[in-house]
């Protein structure tokens, strides 16, 4: 009993971390207004309101890549995630979000639970979501339409699977980036940044 | 937290009011751990400095100065307010360079006519001047900027009628005032879309409020607090996407609203009460009774000796900022616009060969920044750069001797 609720393994992890670029990345297409914001419902998860798309195929597209992601975080070979938004007319990047995960490779399926319990994850989840939220303070207006896309940065011995395919890493040039929180679950540890192009000022 | 200083814009992110085009991270983070100890005396001096600047550049492009200077303030006040003085800057930018035609068209320009227009209660007008003073009139960011104001305010055929003109007048870049325009037209076109859908399935039953904040509000406490958070007609802002939330705007959720309407058609909860009761007092005039005086004090109050009323209030005023409030008088109301009216109409007359005041001093030098300088401020400009000057020559001869020596 008390290990399910203090403790955590492998899997839980993986799907801890799932679920945050899950939300995550909803909450980004939501603030930065890549989709209409009236495609969006209202969840209330880590104590806090998020938003969720509901847009069936992007719902679908979003489902498929965080289940493979659940995979390779359970596999260990993960080594980042990007979230790059494009202008649609020029395909120029504009941001690039890019949250990088430290996996702890001596963690075994059978390996003894870590201490850590889910709600201390959880407020530091909440907290990056948090500042997510909160960079619109200083993150320039997208003014015209843009399209987003995902990169997951893997091992190299990986197999590609059928939908995904390789690319390039799709860099700002003349990028102002700043670090946002991080959270670990023990096993997984995620620091999150994000890139925008510099403004020609000061 | 391990990323210690980077939580700083975070915990004042309520302050920092968004640029369009972003701000920048280290500015922002040097802005904010200033401006804790007040105005400091590093975002003075550069101030200055800009002040001087501008009054002491002998260059072609004095623009160039008025630029960076009002970049400068923007990001060096992430809250914007009075200490920026951004309005009066902005104000002092574009009224000194309307006789210059050759930066009439200088996007560098246009973009400070713009954010004035944006600091002005009417940005339509300035853009009507602008237009027809022919400040700006082929670049596409005025077009832009119009027609966004017009589409704010919920007149589409105006903001498109906008982009027309623009197109007549050849604004370039001309992809990006397509692409707006293109965009403006997906937003109507989807606007209108929605409206036939809405009024096909619109049965009789009242669209549901769709606006929400974050979350609800709930009251803590034994008073009942109610908090309408509605936001209705004009307040209601479509967003980058352009789609406008679906529910109908709604004055007031019902369950808010304190007003409670009497109906006839009920019946009496209870009867009337009766007037039997022990210590209700009858109504009666009121107008005759007086309060009475307040009560003296049974004792002596204590005063020490030594106290004074102070002759003045202390107070801190920064001479380089005017933050003193008084009231607002209403004969002299006079906007931005018509000011700079005013300042067109005086260069016409002088043109005209019209007598008109002339100062026998140096006025436009002392006033021509935000700020006004005085006399000796000038005069310490001046020798400080003669002196720079002297020095470098006199470096450059030392060279030269050293020079000559070696060989």
């Amino acid at each position: 009993m008390t290990s399910t609720l203090k403790g955590i393994t492998l899997k839980g992890s993986a799907e801890l971390v799932a679920e945050f670029f899950s939300f995550g990345i909803n909450s980004i297409l939501y603030q930065r207004g890549i989709y209409p914001p009236e495609t969006f419902t209202r969840v209330t998860h880590y104590d806090m309101s998020l938003q969720l798309t509901t847009d069936p195929k992007l719902k679908n597209y979003l489902t498929n890549v965080v289940s493979q992601l659940k995979e390779w975080l359970f596999e260990c070979t993960v080594q980042k995630l990007v979230l790059v938004i494009t202008c649609l007319e020029t395909n120029e990047v504009l941001e690039r979000w890019q949250f990088d995960i430290e996996c702890d490779k001596s963690a075994k399926e059978s390996s003894a639970p870590r201490e850590k319990s889910i709600k201390t994850i959880q407020d530091e989840i909440r907290s990056v979501i948090r500042q997510i939220t909160a960079t619109v303070t200083f993150l320039p207006l997208l003014e015209t339409p843009c399209a987003f896309d995902l990169l997951v940065y893997t091992d190299k011995d990986l197999v590609v699977p059928d939908k995904w395919e390789e690319s390039g890493p799709q860099i700002i040039d003349q990028s102002e980036e700043v670090r946002l929180r991080s959270f670990t679950t023990s096993i997984h540890k995620v620091n999150s940044m994000v890139a925008y192009k510099r403004t020609d000022s000061v | 937290m391990a990323e210690g200083g980077d939580v700083e814009w975070e915990l004042s992110k309520e302050n920092i009011q968004p640029l369009k085009r972003g701000r920048d991270i280290s500015a922002l983070h040097q802005a904010l751990s200033q401006q804790q100890d007040g105005l400091s005396s590093a975002i003075n001096q550069q101030r200055q400095a800009f002040e001087s600047e501008l009054r002491m550049y002998d260059g072609d492009d004095p623009l160039d100065v008025w630029d960076r200077y009002i970049k400068w303030t923007e990001q060096t006040f992430p809250q914007g307010g009075k200490e920026s003085n951004l309005a009066t800057l902005l104000e002092r930018a574009v009224t000194r360079f309307t006789e210059e035609k050759k930066y009439h068209n200088d996007p560098r320009y246009v973009d400070l006519w713009i954010k004035f227009a944006e600091t002005c209660p009417e940005p339509l007008d300035i853009y009507r001047y602008m237009q027809a003073q022919e400040i700006g009139v082929t670049q596409a960011s005025l077009y832009i900027a119009w027609s966004e104001e017009y589409e704010n305010q919920g007149n589409c055929r105006k903001a498109d009628l906008v982009y027309q003109e623009g197109f007549k007048r050849g604004a370039e870049p001309h992809d990006k005032l397509l692409q707006f325009h293109k965009a403006l037209q997906a937003r109507v076109s989807r606007q209108v879309m929605m409206h036939v859908e809405e009024e096909e399935d619109s049965d009789d039953e009242p669209k549901e409020p769709e606006r929400v904040c974050l979350a609800d509000l709930r009251h803590k406490g034994k008073k009942k607090a109610i908090a309408p958070v509605n936001r209705t007609g004009p307040a209601i802002r479509s967003i980058s996407g352009g789609l406008q939330s679906r529910g109908a705007p709604v004055l007031g959720n019902a369950s808010n609203s304190r007003l409670v309407i009497f109906d006839e058609n009920k019946s009496w909860m209870a009867p009337p009460t009766s007037r039997a009761k022990e210590n209700e007092q009858r109504p009666e005039k009121w107008c005759d009774v007086k309060a009475p005086p307040p009560p003296k004090p049974t004792f002596q109050p204590f005063v020490e000796e030594s106290d004074q009323p102070p002759t003045m209030t202390p107070c801190k005023i920064n001479p380089a900022v005017n933050t003193v409030l008084s009231a607002r008088k209403p004969c002299r109301e006079e906007t931005p616009l018509k000011r700079l009216q005013e300042h067109h109409q005086q260069q016409k007359e002088a043109e005209s060969g019209k007598p008109q005041e002339q100062s026998m001093y140096c006025k436009e030098l002392l006033l021509s920044g935000a700020t006004e300088f005085c006399f000796e401020e000038l005069r310490a400009e001046r020798y400080f750069k003669k002196m720079a000057q002297e020095s470098q020559e006199a470096r450059g001869q030392k060279d030269q001797a050293s020079g000559s020596a070696a060989n």
